[in-house]
């Protein structure tokens, strides 16, 4: 089978993994103990108290070398403890994110799955009517979206449906219970303007790849043939042009995955939306340390994923990436 | 190669997602209702409110006004501050001073019941409630302010004694604390969250995570905390003092975003106005206007001096600094009347506040000539201004002072903007040579802000300034027993620190905010007191 150099590639990549997370924490965690600023400090707010600050210190380890403290650290998220926060006083890290990963993930995933449903048919349209006025036009109003920052897109999307058409919230998240266990926020209306504001700006440029992808494969010498036999457009369409071009929109959703754990820092602290980027300016205010390694593990590691998987599908798709695997084997 | 393959990408592509909707599905994290119950729009008697994410819910270690906002409506001590700013009981029905000031015996109200309803409060509660406070390992920074006047407090923290000797139970509904000195003062300080009582064996169960659900003797109980999102509070059903809250719920909003959009678009009751909105809302022509209420906050603002390191060790370079700034136009051109210019260091509404204060007045003339007299501007070349915050500027206050000293002394002083944290550990350090800072009221004293800003043995002292006549007037306040003259002595002592100029006062602050005409009984307090239960809801 055309698997047996795929695994040794795998692996190969997969070692590469835990080295880059290593240099992506020590990186982290030194700017953080030697960047300015003190969670402690924070903490103890006006009232000095030498004696106390002291005892806290000693009691999170933060009077330790750095390599102790990194090291004490590391073995804690080995073992499943991301550590304790300083923003919310003693509690566990995970505790914290984990209810905003959740978050940030669904609206993510919704808008993610939005771009896709939108964006591709938006790229075959286009594609079709090359030359036309129909092309340029559907491009440019999409690409017009995505040179719109979030800053500004936000604050008009409020003003003319929470505020003047009085159709929607102006932001806040308000989860919906599902068969008792599962917390779902996207069913709220509080979720529109975030999903606009999220899909609208990303639907340019998955229809552009899919708008060149298509006219690559319509000059390509079957669907010629496939014409030539007298197959309807539809069929050509769907069965011969489609399911070439799409392949490497596959790829592309790897890296949109990331997206899915990074979180949006300027959505989610203008909407209000409790996600993992409105905990990350929390957090970076507040010198909450172990809460920042947390997130940089997290979004690192969600990097290494989407790479590895980026690499092993043009490894499917394109069996001359994996030769040097199996000359190795 | 095609059809096999082309699935397989996808699924691979999809795998992540799956994990992670294993790890995290299950709920939206914690919470602390047995359902998390939806907002399906509002309750019948459910106000809702702005609100951050407090720091923490252990009333020992709350040092900020967003955690201390919570708690207390959650928990309670002996005493509290009522609507007028007195004293009142609380736990404590009533209490005896002995003759000579330093005793206090407390006479606890029967029939408090923690609000978990498992049992009543007794002196025991109130005594492990402080000593777990002032315990070293609680990790309080602020105990000692509040409770280290007690006798025995110091050796029971530094671990040479095993409990603190001034705090006695009598009997289970008597409590006896002896402090190291009449101040009467002392019972102010016990309105703070730090001396509030918490259920023992609810925190010894579990010392770190019991504040998310915590149990206490306030107004209301905690139903609901999910992070970031919103606090719900309901209402205590074993709560002793009347009124009893009427309202059915309080849902403080968590996420942020913009308050008067939001209150203009009815999801909020109460909403503070800022800086941005103030014109509009204070507009005749605008409906908004018939809904704005300010209220004095007990605080200053303030530029603070490095009064130890020259040229600012000069008092005539601090108070020419002082009299070039125009605190009238900053309060109503820059700060458009959201505050009043200040004076002295204590705020209107401040009990010792002195109306008659001799201020350094704004006189660009007179300031130019002090400042020639101490070697002229180029003297303060070179000086950076400590300021805190976030984002890229320093904001309109500190760039109109700057631009103000620049204008009238011909002084060009630079600003440096750090973090909060970082600027408390430059300050703290003594690297600076002026900083800016506010302080607002913990307890209703004028101790709170001249004795614990300017004692020069206080760790709050952030400008190391000493005058031996203001430390003997401060400690001869302390002990009078006389509030006539203790303010007295107060107003003294800030008569002189004015004049010595440690600090530019500049502005009292004021609470801003607009509330919803069905809205009855709240009043914005100037500064953290219980008031929820005061609140109904009229429609």
């Amino acid at each position: 089978m055309a698997d047996r150099g795929l695994w040794p590639y795998i692996l190969r990549r997969l070692l590469w993994a835990p080295l880059v997370l290593f240099l992506v924490s020590v990186i982290a965690f030194a700017l953080g103990r030697f960047g300015p600023g003190d969670p402690v400090r924070v903490l103890a707010g006006q009232h000095r108290d030498p004696e106390v600050i002291a005892e806290i210190r000693r009691e999170r380890g933060l009077d330790e070398n750095f390599f102790v403290q990194y090291g004490r650290y590391m073995a804690g998220v080995l073992r499943g403890d991301l550590g304790t926060s300083f923003r919310y006083q003693n509690m566990p890290v995970w505790e914290v994110i984990k209810p905003r990963l959740w978050v940030t993930f669904q609206y993510n995933l919704v808008s993610l799955v939005l771009v896709f449903a939108l964006g591709i048919p938006a790229g075959v349209w286009a594609a079709m009517h090359q030359g036309t006025w129909r092309d340029p036009f559907v491009i440019g109003v999409l690409l017009a979206f995505a040179a719109i920052p979030v800053l500004v897109l936000v604050p008009v999307l409020q003003f003319v449906f929470a505020l003047k058409l009085r159709w929607l919230p102006v932001g806040g998240w308000q989860p919906r219970e599902l068969f008792g266990f599962l917390e779902l926020g996207i069913l709220s209306k509080n979720i529109v303007i975030p999903l606009l504001a999220l899909t609208l700006p990303g639907l340019a440029g998955v229809a552009r790849l899919v708008r060149a992808q298509v006219l690559e494969v319509l000059g390509e010498d079957y669907v010629r043939t496939a014409r030539a036999k007298g197959l309807g457009e539809v069929v050509v369409m769907t069965r011969h042009v489609l399911r070439n071009a799409l392949l490497p929109i596959a790829t592309l959703m790897g890296f949109a995955l990331v997206g899915l754990l990074a979180g949006s820092i300027f959505l989610e602290t203008l909407l209000g939306i409790p996600g993992i980027g409105s905990y990350a300016v929390e957090a970076v205010n507040a010198r909450d340390y172990d809460g920042i390694m947390a997130l940089v593990l997290l979004t690192g590691a969600a990097f290494v994923v989407a790479n590895l998987v980026v690499d092993v599908l043009y490894a499917f798709i394109d069996p001359r990436v994996r030769l040097g695997a199996e000359a190795q084997a | 190669m095609r059809r096999e393959n082309y699935l397989r990408p996808l699924l691979l592509a999809l795998m992540p997602l799956l994990l992670l909707l294993a790890a995290c599905g299950g709920g939206g994290g914690p919470s602390t209702a047995p359902a998390g119950a939806p907002l399906p729009g509002r309750q019948a008697g459910e106000l809702r409110l702005f609100g951050a994410d407090p720091i923490t819910l252990d009333p020992a270690l709350a040092t900020e006004v967003a955690s201390a906002g919570y708690i207390v409506e959650l928990f309670s001590g002996l005493v509290t501050f009522d609507q007028n700013l007195q004293i009142a009981p609380d736990i404590a029905e009533r209490w005896e001073v002995s003759d000579d000031g330093r005793t206090y015996t407390f006479h606890i109200r029967r029939g408090v019941i923690f609000s978990d309803g498992s049992r009543q409060v007794t002196a025991r509660d109130v005594k492990y409630s402080l000593e777990r406070a002032l315990n070293r390992r609680t990790g309080s920074t602020v105990a000692m302010s509040y409770l280290g006047d007690i006798v025995g407090a110091r050796e029971y923290r530094a671990g040479q004694a095993s409990e603190v000797s001034g705090i006695q139970v009598v009997d289970d509904y008597t409590l006896r604390i002896t402090i190291d000195a009449p101040k009467t003062y002392f019972l102010a300080k016990l309105t703070y969250p730090v001396a509030f009582v918490v259920k023992r064996e609810q925190v010894e169960a579990n010392p770190r995570g019991w504040t998310r659900q915590p149990v206490g003797t306030g107004p209301f109980r905690l139903r609901e905390w999910r992070l970031g999102e919103r606090i719900v509070l309901e209402p205590n059903p074993h709560y002793y003092l009347e009124p009893k809250p009427a309202l059915s719920r309080v849902t403080f909003l968590l996420a942020g975003g913009s308050p008067l959009i939001s209150y203009e678009n009815g999801e909020v009751d109460i909403a503070p106005v800022g800086l941005n909105d103030i014109e509009r809302v204070r507009d005749p022509r605008d409906p908004l206007s018939r809904e704005f209420q300010q209220v004095d906050e007990l605080s200053t603002f303030y530029i603070g001096f490095n009064v130890r390191k020259p040229p600012l060790d000069d008092v005539r370079v601090r108070q020419a600094l002082a009299m070039a700034i125009d605190k009238q136009a900053l309060a109503s051109v820059v700060l458009r009347d959201l505050v009043r210019p200040a004076i002295g260091v204590l705020p209107p509404g401040m009990p010792g506040y002195n109306p008659n204060l001799q201020g350094l007045p704004f006189d660009p003339q007179r300031a130019r000539q002090l400042l020639d007299q101490a070697g002229g501007p180029s003297r303060l070349a070179g000086l950076t201004l400590l300021s805190s915050g976030v984002g890229g500027t320093p904001g309109p206050i500190i760039d109109a002072i700057v631009a103000m000293w620049e204008q009238n002394l011909g002084v060009r002083i630079e600003v440096r903007l750090l973090d909060f944290g970082t600027f408390l550990t430059e300050v703290d350090r003594g690297n600076f040579d002026l900083f800016s800072l506010g302080w607002i009221a913990d307890y209703v004293d004028p101790e709170n802000f001249l004795d614990i800003l300017f004692h020069s043995g206080s760790d709050n002292n952030h400008t190391r300034y000493a005058n031996p006549q203001v430390d003997r007037l401060l400690e001869q306040a302390r002990v009078e027993q006389d509030q006539n003259r203790r303010y007295a002595l107060y107003q003294q002592a800030e008569q002189i620190v004015v004049q010595d100029a440690p600090w530019i006062p500049l502005y009292h602050s004021r609470d801003s905010y607009v509330v919803k005409p069905y809205v009855r009984g709240y009043s914005a307090a100037p500064f953290v007191v219980p008031r929820l239960r005061f609140v109904s809801l009229q429609r």
